[in-house]
């Protein structure tokens, strides 16, 4: 009886204290709005997580749910990440926003972070990157490469943010090529493997020498351009291995040092809700994997190109830019205003199709 | 503009095979009186499975086979439910379904986003020489030319031989069938299991052949438009045949027509697809009598002898 009295003190006391320290930990969860492959969108964010996980170590548990629909499914989950602890939240998806930040005014004592919303709250930060400015740069190599002259995008749905990218791509491609033009296949799908893949071999077959895959997830545009000989750009994450001759390069967004930023934030209690929205400068944005077949001149301007856009001594979008129609858009010397950015809705000349209206 | 055309030519081709495979399945597992929607989720356990298969042993035969079985399989579940248990078609249609895609996601989780190299090409001697048509017709792989043959095969048994007449007949009166002594229940299970063959054949052509990657969904809702195209093409082999051909001719001419830079709404020409197959087959089906002698009589009911 006393042996075990005795024994069971320390052990107690050691319960004790663990106690308040595993509470210290803080619990983290993710949402993503599809299954977390080797490459693609929710790859980059669990990329992140894994980065919160190496930085803090003990002091920080994360979860995750994949293929998470926008809608009650995403809302269920995220409150049950809210009942069993977790005091931070990544909310993977632009439709999570309602829901999240809803859950974020019911709960002050947790923080969101949401990719891709425009919505803020004090607790509820969101987050997205400037990707129209590593276009620039890829657009510039597209320029190089291209024999034809003609480069096809396969596009998913036309928003601000994918025709911004086609503007920059467009002003790149001119800048190194003057003579080339753009033509796009909107898919109007997220998610469409073979749907991509038909229009990239569309495109293929109207001479386009260069393909541009603009957000799509899959490797399915840069498998069909390996196997056609035609060089292939790919979005948001580096696809080298899927097409090791014809990757011309890759542009991908890189959320590391964000989350940890925001994690930090949470654990020493002073989070702010802000939108953040990360370029080349805080190198959240980078192009990786030049093809070799780029000569050393090229890559060099390339260079020159990418670190005055991180010092922000150049903006992609800076006039003189006409429309598609001629209209001037940007005078001479002018950039655009981040605002006018959000919610871009034309595309400069030199691109042959239309936004769908 | 020749490329444009071989391109469309081949393309549709290829793109109308998986649609040709399981439509061929569904229509005769319709003939006789079962209605199975949960060709969408066949399909998808066929892709996952095939692509598993192939991904890990490199032979397309396996991934094929695998594909298949694995489908079929799925597919035996609802016919136990339906067939032997007499539950509801529709609703157990839906709930293997739902099923096979979740089992899809299981089977294909750690390949998520992976690749495999396709089903190769199969240019038929010197037919593949002819110049343009034989680059749009005679250079695809074995996959598009068996899918022609089924059609052959299919519409032959359904309407020149004993198993056709007996397959018609318990889809239109099992019953009537059951009291001469006909299996009903056996010949029932046997189309249903054909159907989720046949759809798991489709389902890994479009993961190891068509678009050779797994990502989970790829089906995209193939499985439904197979449903659709069988009953606008009133449950007959060529018109069936001629849906799935022009649901694909249109899909890709529409990324052509929006690459060439016509001026038309991307989101009207997306619908396109859906919407002139339907008209199509809805105007040349037309005649009621027609569509009442094609039709399964009892398709959708339960029979319990």
């Amino acid at each position: 009886m006393k042996l075990s009295r005795l024994i069971m003190l320390p052990v107690l006391a050691l319960a004790m204290m663990a106690g308040p320290a595993a509470a210290e930990k803080l619990k983290i969860g993710f949402i993503y709005p599809s299954p977390v492959g080797d490459v693609g969108w929710a790859a980059e964010l669990d990329t992140g997580r894994k980065a919160i996980e190496a930085h803090f170590g003990d002091k920080v548990e994360t979860v995750f749910v994949e293929n998470v629909p926008e809608g009650p499914d995403a809302q269920r989950i995220m409150n049950q990440m809210a009942a069993t602890g977790a005091k931070m939240i990544m909310l993977g998806s632009f439709g999570y926003m309602n829901d999240g930040l809803r859950l974020a005014q019911q709960r002050p004592d947790m923080t969101f972070i949401h990719a891709s919303g425009y919505k803020l709250a004090d607790n509820f930060g969101n987050f997205q990157s400037r990707n129209y400015e590593s276009s620039y740069v890829v657009g510039m190599a597209a320029g190089y490469v291209t024999k034809s002259d003609t480069v096809g995008v396969v596009a998913a749905y036309a928003i601000p943010e994918v025709v911004g990218m086609i503007n920059t791509f467009t002003l790149g491609l001119q800048r190194t090529n003057p003579d080339a033009t753009v033509k796009v296949v909107w898919l109007n799908s997220w998610f469409n493997p073979s749907k991509a893949q038909e229009s990239a071999r569309s495109l293929m077959a109207q001479n386009a020498d260069v393909i541009y895959s603009l957000y799509q997830d899959t490797p399915s545009v840069v498998t069909v351009a390996e196997e056609e000989g035609v060089y292939v750009i790919n979005t948001s994450s580096d696809m080298k291995a899927y097409a090791p001759k014809m990757l011309l390069a890759s542009q991908i967004a890189d959320w590391r040092s964000y989350f940890i930023e925001q994690v930090q934030a949470t654990i020493d209690g002073n989070f702010k809700g802000t939108a953040f929205w990360g370029g080349m400068a805080d190198k959240t944005v980078d192009v990786r994997s030049f093809s070799s077949d780029l000569t050393s001149d090229q890559q060099a301007e390339l260079n020159k190109v990418m670190d005055s856009i991180r010092s922000g001594s150049f903006h992609p979008l800076t006039g003189p830019v006409v429309d598609q129609d001629g209209t001037e858009r940007l005078a001479a010397g002018v950039s655009i205003a981040d605002n006018d950015m959000l919610g871009i809705n034309w595309l400069v000349k030199g691109v042959e199709t239309r936004i769908p209206q | 503009m020749l490329e444009v055309f071989v391109f469309i030519i081949s393309g549709t081709l290829a793109a109308s095979t998986p649609l040709i495979y399981a439509a061929m399945g569904e229509l005769v597992c319709e003939k006789s009186g079962m209605l199975n929607l949960g060709i969408e989720g066949m399909m998808a356990t066929g892709a996952a499975a095939g692509f598993v298969l192939v991904a890990t042993t490199g032979s397309h035969s396996v991934g094929f086979f695998g594909g298949m079985i694995c489908a079929m399989g799925l597919s035996l579940i609802y016919a136990i439910l339906t067939v032997l248990l007499n539950a509801n078609q529709v609703a157990s249609g839906l709930a293997t379904g739902i099923l096979g895609l979740g089992v899809s996601s299981a089977i294909g989780k750690k390949y998520e986003g992976t690749t495999v190299t396709p089903l190769a090409d199969l240019p038929l001697g010197p037919l593949a020489d002819i110049p343009v048509l034989g680059e749009s017709i005679f250079q695809l792989d074995a996959m598009v030319y068996l899918s022609i043959l089924l059609v052959v095969a299919v519409w032959y048994v359904i309407n020149r031989t004993k198993l056709g007449l007996l397959i018609r007949a318990i889809g239109e009166a099992p019953e009537y069938a059951h009291s001469q002594g006909l299996p009903v229940r056996l010949v029932r299970m046997c189309c249903v299991a054909f159907g989720g063959a046949m759809a798991g054949i489709g389902g890994a052509y479009l993961s190891t052949a068509y678009t050779p990657l797994w990502a989970e969904g790829m089906i995209a809702g193939r499985g439904w438009i197979v449903v659709a195209l069988t009953v606008f093409g009133t449950w007959v082999v060529p018109r069936v045949a001629f849906g799935a051909y022009l649901f694909g001719v249109i899909s890709l001419l529409e990324l052509s027509i929006q690459a060439f830079g016509v001026n038309l709404p991307s989101q009207i020409l997306s619908a396109l697809p859906y919407v002139i197959t339907i008209l199509m087959l809805a105007a040349i089906s037309r005649n009621v009598t027609f569509i009442r002698m094609n039709s399964p009589a009892s398709l959708g009911q339960s029979f319990s002898p």
